[in-house]
């Protein structure tokens, strides 16, 4: 088998990388005027017409709590406020940049990966909640985009990818540790570079980066932690697939450190799985 | 009305009720048109069958939703086999098999 193991290197050179709609940028920039007003968000946004569509689907479905109706960006940040609709552009933004991703590995469906990827952002918006982490929307991305990284392996490099799936399905093993056997580089790594180059958050580079083993001492780690947990639960539930059929170990700081052991694990599991429910519609924006 | 798994839907049949999840909200609406890519999508959201348009009614046992408590443990302990030894992976293992056999319920 010949695989390419200077992942790491030529990823470097690639210059057809997804990349975020330039409305984006404009966003992060009027917002950090605190004189912009809702018009003017409304207006950069609009200049996107496939952007504003998924925004709309988006801030119309369940999971934002007025199914149906909110007809106008404008109208959109007066209901939610500027911060969620900056997220739920981000979101739409994320699915925009994926949306051909057509290229075929066999025993990998794409519809499933991006089942595991949303409920896995709705699984920790819901711990979140329960938690009282005021930052519910960015662990929604977070967890939406930890396994970006393996996106990228399935686009750029596919016959990497089907090795790694391959093998981990065979052995009975996780993804992750099939990248570590074939590859140079694992999928938490071509993440958070992808995050990098898409100028997100570095809160959110970090929760791409170290979701497999969220340690104290690297940056955003409570909301890594998060996804952390939103990822194992999530696989337990079997909602969707994101390329391997087992599940990781918990990581035992993070266990201790979000205080899971004092809370009923049956409850927020129900709590999951009603979020993960109003989130089912986003799986018709890839 | 007929009562059908998922794994049965073919293009073209009509919804006969609409379908919710489990914990009530409304997932697809009765009389729209399916297709077999709805049929797997639904598969992959937890549902396990649905009710078509159709002549002959089938009695509500025919196909139970709910998947056995037996085969349920068994999936789960495939999933969990390299990590059950580790306490809190216990916790969770317990924890997922007995909200999802409540829900099923
Ligand atoms: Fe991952
Ligand atoms: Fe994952």
């Amino acid at each position: 088998m010949e695989i390419n193991k200077n992942i790491q290197q030529s990823l470097l050179n690639i210059s057809s990388l997804p990349t975020l709609p330039t409305v984006i940028e404009s966003i992060t920039r009027l917002l950090q005027n605190p004189k912009t007003s809702a018009e003017e968000i409304g207006k950069a946004i609009t200049t996107d017409q496939a952007l504003t569509a998924k925004v709309l689907k988006l801030v119309n479905s369940a999971f934002y709590g007025f199914p149906g109706r909110i007809s106008t960006i404008t109208h959109a940040i007066v209901i939610l406020g500027f911060s969620t609709v900056k997220n739920i552009v981000l979101t739409a933004s994320i699915f925009e940049a994926f949306k051909s991703s057509d290229n075929a590995v066999c025993g990998f469906d794409l519809e499933q990966f991006w089942t595991h990827s949303i409920a896995c952002g709705a699984a920790s918006h819901a711990l979140a909640r329960i938690m009282g982490n005021k930052e519910k929307e960015e662990c929604f991305i977070g967890g939406l985009i930890h396994d970006i990284g393996k996106l990228i392996l399935y686009k750029y490099y596919p016959e990497e990818f089907s090795s790694v799936l391959t093998y981990a399905n065979t052995e009975d093993i996780l993804f992750y540790e099939g990248e570590k056997k074939f590859l140079d580089i694992t999928h938490e790594e071509i993440g958070s570079y992808i995050a990098q180059r898409w100028k997100l958050p570095s809160k959110l580079q970090s929760s791409v980066k170290n979701h497999h083993n969220p340690l104290p001492v690297y940056d955003n780690y409570i909301n890594t932690g998060i996804v952390h947990c939103a990822d194992i639960f999530v696989r337990a539930l079997d909602y969707g697939n994101g390329g391997d059929k087992k599940i990781p170990l918990l990581s035992e700081n993070v266990w201790t450190d979000l205080e899971l052991e004092n809370r009923s694990l049956v409850s927020i599991f129900d709590t999951i799985q009603d979020e993960v429910e109003k989130a089912t519609e986003f799986i018709y924006l890839i | 009305m007929k009562k059908i798994p998922v794994e049965k839907i073919e293009s073209g049949m009509i919804l006969g009720r609409n379908v919710c999840g489990p914990s009530g909200s409304t997932l697809l609406i009765k009389g729209v048109c399916l297709t077999t890519a709805l049929g797997r999508r639904l598969k992959n959201w937890g549902i396990t069958s649905i009710y078509i348009e159709g002549e002959e009614d089938t009695p509500l046992e025919v196909y139970t939703s709910s998947i056995s408590a037996n085969k349920l443990k068994e999936h789960l302990t495939q999933k969990f086999s390299r990590v059950i030894h580790n306490v809190v992976m216990k916790k969770i293992f317990s924890a997922v098999y007995q909200h999802r056999l409540q829900k099923s319920k």
